[in-house]
């Protein structure tokens, strides 16, 4: 039986399969054939300080190997999510990570207030400070090491929850920004985001995506995602959770080979929103079959 | 709704690019509620298209269910190339369904292109249940219709070359089944223009209908947030969630012709 539990900062998951923001609803309003208390824990869509319509369509279109999103940070708001959502926590039987996104550093000061002020049953936060989507995702935060420091140091003054920075892909030096995270307390960095893209329509010649640009997901993304994930366990010391292009254990394990210490979830739940149960099943046979004790003995073994 | 691997039992090109098919889906008819749900398709190889196909219900009987596909693309030229006895990936049933056919009103049906699927579902539907209804269906040329013009049975054709049926768009017969008709409803489903129109005409004309709208999708659960489409007469407001954009997998596929914005 190998141990699949890992942890980051105070908190224990009971195993390292997470769903990625935006692409598993708010946890408690996915389909009745998925068994969310089988996964490691649930990222949150991104949640603002007021509701959001999100971005006009078209939002999303497929593309080799992947698609484009642009949903445009569509969600409920801080209130209703809290007022609506968050009682259902108390019997999901996973952890869950309120991913939050902010266009100034005090929205997400406000957020995070709103959500300390209540007894609630979230583990931690992820910091969206990468969304590609809208003129105002937090992604100036996400581009510039000075900005994500002071908005971890900041962030990191009001809560005790967990708070893991999750990365875009869309800099020249992606360790940096995490070496910056880290320094100012951050408990783990996820990465990553979606990567900037773009699809054209040669009939009609214009853009797939209403906002013109989009963010490329699924396994299209995964060598990118490998790559950084590699180069920002060589900078820092705290965990890295893995994402992009994940669709099957054999990808879990080469995320973990690349530093990982756990990995989320995205564009395969679109095709299956119970793949993640499947996949923690399939990493058992494998963890048997190469005779690997606990998962996090393969984290950065990659041999170079 | 479920995840089911389904059995390919018929597959077939029933008129000219328009294609049906017929597999065994126990799982997933249990939970049919009716005309207007539509399933969700995995195609082999299925990285090299990342999203599932959405496919309205065209049949239910017994276990099985029907679809009618009409080739755009590489995704469903594949589909059509699909064996008897392969097996597909689909996910269903999903969305909501046509309402009030059976109660007072008199159901014209609409139906256009690929949009005749969940249209021809209800007509079936309304036959079972012994309600008459009018269909009218339209097509660009004769080619592209599979059943027979039989105006003494309500059953209306359109092309819009004049090749088979009424020359012209459904609209002008919707005009006439309407002007004889007590108490209609309308029900349509078909390409963007007709939609349109349609929705044009029962607004004018202030008749109750319902439309049953196509979009692009990313998973057909609500979770990806990308299928949306604009409601009408939205009062604008500084923050909302939903109000300006409806879900189509969740909230549709069929809408109040009053609801819904196609501009």
């Amino acid at each position: 039986m190998t141990d699949f539990r890992i942890q980051i900062g105070n908190i224990e998951f009971k195993n390292p399969i997470f769903t990625a923001s935006g692409t598993f609803g708010y946890g408690n309003d996915v389909p009745d054939f998925v068994d969310v208390s089988k996964l490691g824990g649930i990222v949150t869509k991104s949640i603002t300080l007021h509701p959001r319509e999100g971005n006009p369509p078209p939002r999303i279109v497929e593309t080799p190997s992947g698609m484009i999103n642009s949903i445009g940070l569509a969600n409920v708001g801080v209130d209703h999510y809290m007022r609506e959502m968050v009682p259902s926590y108390s019997t999901i039987g996973t952890k869950i990570i309120m991913n939050i996104a902010g266009s100034t550093l005090d929205e997400y000061i406000e957020i995070i207030r709103k959500v300390e002020s209540i007894s609630s049953d979230i583990a931690g936060y992820e910091i969206n400070i990468s969304c590609p989507n809208v003129k105002k995702g937090g992604m100036e935060f996400g581009v510039d090491r000075s900005l994500t420091a002071e908005l971890t140091r900041t962030l990191r003054t009001l809560t005790d929850r967990l708070l893991i920075v999750k990365l875009s892909p869309n800099v020249t030096d992606i360790a940096a920004i995490a070496v910056a995270a880290e320094e100012s307390g951050a408990n783990a960095v996820s990465a990553i985001n979606t990567v900037v893209g773009m699809s054209i329509n040669p009939m009609s010649w214009k853009s797939n995506i209403y906002t013109v640009f989009g963010g490329l997901s699924g396994p299209a993304t995964k060598p990118i995602g490998l790559a950084a994930v590699q180069k920002i366990f060589h900078s820092v010391k705290i965990p890295i959770i893995g994402i992009g292009g994940i669709t099957n254990s054999l990808d879990v394990i080469e995320y973990f080979l690349a530093g990982a210490s756990a990995v989320q979830l995205g564009t395969v739940n679109y095709q299956d929103p119970s793949a993640g149960e499947k996949m923690i099943d399939e990493l058992e046979t494998y963890c048997k079959d190469v005779s690997i004790d606990s998962i996090s003995s393969l984290v950065g073994k990659v041999k170079n | 709704m479920i995840i089911e691997q389904c059995k390919i039992i018929r597959n077939d090109e029933v008129a000219g690019g328009i294609w049906e098919m017929e597999f065994s889906a126990p799982e997933i008819v249990s939970y049919y509620t009716g005309p207007g749900q539509f399933l969700e398709i995995l195609l082999e190889n299925k990285w090299s298209f990342t999203v599932r196909r959405p496919m309205s219900i065209a049949n239910v009987e017994e276990k099985r269910i029907t679809i009618i596909y009409k080739i755009f693309g590489r995704g469903t030229k594949i589909l059509s190339e699909s064996k008897i006895g392969g097996i597909l990936d689909l996910l269903g049933p999903l969305g909501n369904v046509f309402s009030g056919w059976k109660e007072k009103y008199v159901p014209i049906l609409v139906g256009g292109g690929v949009g005749l699927a969940p249209i021809l579902n209800l007509f079936k539907e309304c036959q079972k249940y012994k309600i008459h209804s009018n269909l009218i269906l339209g097509a660009r040329t004769g080619r592209e219709h599979f059943i027979d013009h039989d105006p003494s049975n309500g059953i209306f054709l359109t092309t819009d070359d004049g090749t088979l049926g009424t020359s012209g768009t459904v609209i002008p017969t919707l005009e006439n089944v309407f002007s004889v008709v007590d108490n209609p409803m309308v029900y349509a489903c078909g390409p963007l223009p007709m939609l349109k129109a349609v929705q044009d005409f029962v607004i004018q004309n202030k008749i109750p209908a319902q439309l049953s709208v196509e979009s692009y999708m990313g998973c057909g659960t609500g979770l990806c947030q990308g299928c949306v489409i604009k409601k009408r007469n939205i009062k604008a407001k500084a923050h909302s969630y939903h109000e300006r954009y409806s879900l189509v997998c969740m909230d549709g596929p069929v809408y109040s012709a009053d609801e819904v914005c196609f501009d």
